[in-house]
């Protein structure tokens, strides 16, 4: 590791320990801790929602799919920003209107009952738990190949899942939502940069990205595979046509007939079903910025997965040449091929930068771990501490209890999820899939997807949703979502095991099935008129602009406010 | 129905009140109709949202070109497709979709409040 690299880490880590402190809630407030009071704006919601949902799958994961399986590889960027599509015209504005604290707290308050809070805390926390561990992972193989020494006695995977996890938590327990967004809005700026220098230092260098697929197209696609005791490269095999081997360009290197089309299912429907993602349109001011924000959200993600596939296939093209003028490649490759492909990025910019390229890179995959764990610490800190502890245990709470609930619950779920990502040994699971924190996330994917965001729409949209036909229905989606993925297990990623390892082109509509039948055959709560004139009704939205237009009035624009009105 | 959110009356400049804030309120069959245009706009976009997403496989299993064909360099129209154009078609498809919505609440909901204030009205 180099001076730069050293003095950039501990200047990340002052930075995000002084924003934590200046951006604090003022006072003990849920409403400050977990939703920055509602005051958050479009673009800086835009660039928070960014920095919380690009994780180590989005920085590291998907130029490693890429790298590993070409074309197929890029359907994970695809499906990780379609994923807002069906969140703009379903879910962002109603949620916002409807204004709670969580998903938990919504489905909740909107079906009347307690009891399906709790059910929807349960699933909440699984999905955070599946999120968070790869995102520890991501941040131990990062640290890895980073610094490669480790401190305490730990190894260097060990101390980079320890050091990030700590570092976060403390911004969490210090910054709240408030001191979070900013941060999160901030991170978003520092990856996108990090992929920007990355791309244009590697179209200076002369290549060509028409030309690169071209290449690697004219030959099988192979990959490092651990056999007979000794490293060699396995020609992938075509999945949709056997008699051919798989190649870089075309369709085949990873999934089959089926495979692309589960894998879009299951990210485009579980972005809707994500907490850390979803509790952040609770901060908008209104439920037209919430539209808004997501637009935006839109926006960003296309540009940094287009530059996310470029990255994955320059890695793919240039790796391989670049081992000869590179010895220290050796040790990571296996005929030019990395052995890890999440460290593409990563071996890309020390490529092209040296020391000073790997630390740029390495903290922007630092970054994209401890943005994305800052939003499911904050996430499941809502849900244990407000959804459970105010809600149920201690319903006379003070605020600063409540708080203080949350801040625990932010440490303990925080160690919990690291000591899982210290049971894993990424490279162990190369082999049985390509990239391993991306396929992790999936799963959290997949659960969200299977189990929330169908009951979620539901309740948004249609009046006749009941809490039991909601609790079956979340129920029934986390069983089918978890039993399928166990029987993956067994059947391989082959054939069925495509649907298996991506339920929720199974699970959510039999969620969506057991939820209306159920909905059907028991009584709607009484006050269902006027939760939907809170969750369409946009009087509330209205009040917010007018006295957000009288604030930057002040009191003599007051008068002027009144004849826009009349003009209007 | 009324909203009950703590309205703030202010005094205008001749020290009248004046019910500038807190008059915001919907009428549950205006807030039914808006819903109801809403949903036609948000299931209508989605429809062409999964014609395209689920289009890309299809084409990927059924036409040939899609994936052999070369359209710039060594890559297909697969590829384009799924490293850039799907990116600019979900943003295109993302803004109609709000600017839409957004445009149908603001017509459909708020109407009394937009109604010129009648000088006559002692009351």
């Amino acid at each position: 590791m180099t001076v730069a690299s050293i003095i950039a880490l501990t200047v990340l880590l002052l930075a995000v320990t002084v924003l934590a402190l200046v951006l604090r809630p003022g006072r003990a407030s849920t409403l400050e801790f977990y939703l920055a009071g509602r005051r958050v704006g479009v673009a800086t919601n835009a660039c928070a929602i960014c920095g919380d949902y690009f994780s180590a799958a989005s920085f590291l994961g998907v130029a490693a799919a890429v790298y590993v399986s070409g074309l197929d590889g890029i359907w994970y960027a695809t499906g990780f920003a379609a994923g807002f599509v069906p969140v703009l015209l379903f879910v962002a504005a109603p949620l916002r209107r409807f204004g709670e604290f969580s998903i938990p707290d919504f489905l909740g308050r909107r079906l009347g009952s307690g009891r399906i809070r709790l059910i929807a805390v349960c699933v909440v926390q699984l999905i955070i738990l599946s999120y968070l561990v790869p995102q520890a992972v991501g941040s131990g193989i990062t640290w890895e190949l980073l610094v490669g020494e480790g401190v305490l006695g730990l190894t260097p995977y060990a101390t980079g899942v320890v050091l990030s996890t700590v570092a976060i938590t403390a911004l969490v327990v210090l910054g709240g939502m408030r001191g979070t967004t900013w941060t999160q809005a901030v991170q978003f700026l520092l990856l996108l940069a990090a992929f920007i220098w990355l791309t244009v230092v590697v179209l200076g260098s002369g290549f060509s990205y028409p030309d690169a697929v071209a290449e690697l197209d004219s030959e099988p696609l192979a990959n490092p595979a651990f056999a007979g005791g000794e490293w060699g490269l396995a020609t992938e095999s075509n999945r949709l046509d056997t008699a051919e081997p798989a190649t870089f360009g075309e369709p085949g290197g990873r999934y089959g007939p089926f495979g692309q089309l589960t894998l879009m299912v299951t990210l485009v429907m579980g972005t809707a079903g994500l907490p850390h993602i979803m509790n952040r349109y609770f901060t908008s001011p209104t439920g037209t910025a919430a539209r808004m924000t997501t637009v935006w959200v839109l926006g960003f993600a296309g540009l940094f997965y287009t530059l996310a596939v470029l990255l994955g296939t320059a890695s793919r093209s240039l790796i391989a040449k670049s081992v000869e003028s590179h010895p220290w490649l050796a040790e990571l490759t296996v005929d030019g091929v990395l052995r890890v492909p999440e460290h593409a990025p990563l071996v890309l910019g020390r490529i092209f930068g040296g020391e000073a390229g790997l630390g740029f890179i390495a903290i922007g995959a630092l970054i994209a771990v401890m943005s994305t764990i800052a939003g499911l610490l904050l996430a499941s800190a809502a849900s244990w501490g407000h959804d459970v502890y105010e809600r149920h245990i201690n319903p006379s709470a003070s605020q600063r209890q409540a708080v203080w609930a949350g801040r625990g619950a932010v440490i303990v779920v925080a160690v919990f999820s690291a000591a899982l990502a210290l049971g894993l040994r990424p490279d162990s699971l190369t082999a049985l899939f390509p990239s391993i924190v991306a396929t992790m996330v999936t799963w959290a994917f997949a659960l969200a997807g299977s189990a929330l965001a169908p009951v979620f729409m539901l309740a948004i949209w249609w009046r006749g949703t009941t809490s039991r036909g909601a609790g079956a229905g979340m129920i029934t989606g986390a069983v089918t979502a978890i039993g399928m993925f166990t029987s993956a297990t067994l059947t391989g990623d082959n054939g069925v095991g495509e649907v298996l390892l991506a339920p929720t082109i199974v699970a959510a509509p039999l969620a969506t099935l057991v939820t209306v039948v159920v909905s059907l055959c028991t009584p709607t709560p009484k006050d269902v008129d006027r939760m939907w004139l809170r969750l369409h009704g946009t009087a509330a939205d209205r009040r917010a602009a007018r006295l957000a237009r009288l604030t930057i009035a002040g009191v003599g624009g007051v008068k002027g406010v009144k004849e826009d009105r009349s003009e209007r | 129905m009324r909203d009950t959110g703590a309205p703030s009356p202010l005094n205008d400049d001749d020290g009248q009140w004046a019910a500038v804030i807190g008059d915001d309120y919907d009428m549950p069959a205006d807030v039914d109709a808006s819903f109801r245009t809403v949903r036609k706009v948000a299931v209508g976009h989605f429809a062409v949202f999964l014609c395209v997403v689920v289009g890309v496989p299809v084409l990927t299993l059924t036409v040939d070109w899609w994936s052999g064909g070369r359209l710039i360099g060594g890559m297909s129209p697969s590829f384009v497709m799924a490293a850039f154009g799907l990116y600019v078609f979900f943003f295109a498809l993302a803004a109609a979709a709000a600017t839409l919505s957004n445009g149908v609440e603001e017509r459909m909901l708020g109407a009394q409040e937009r109604e010129p204030v009648d000088e006559s009205d002692d009351s």
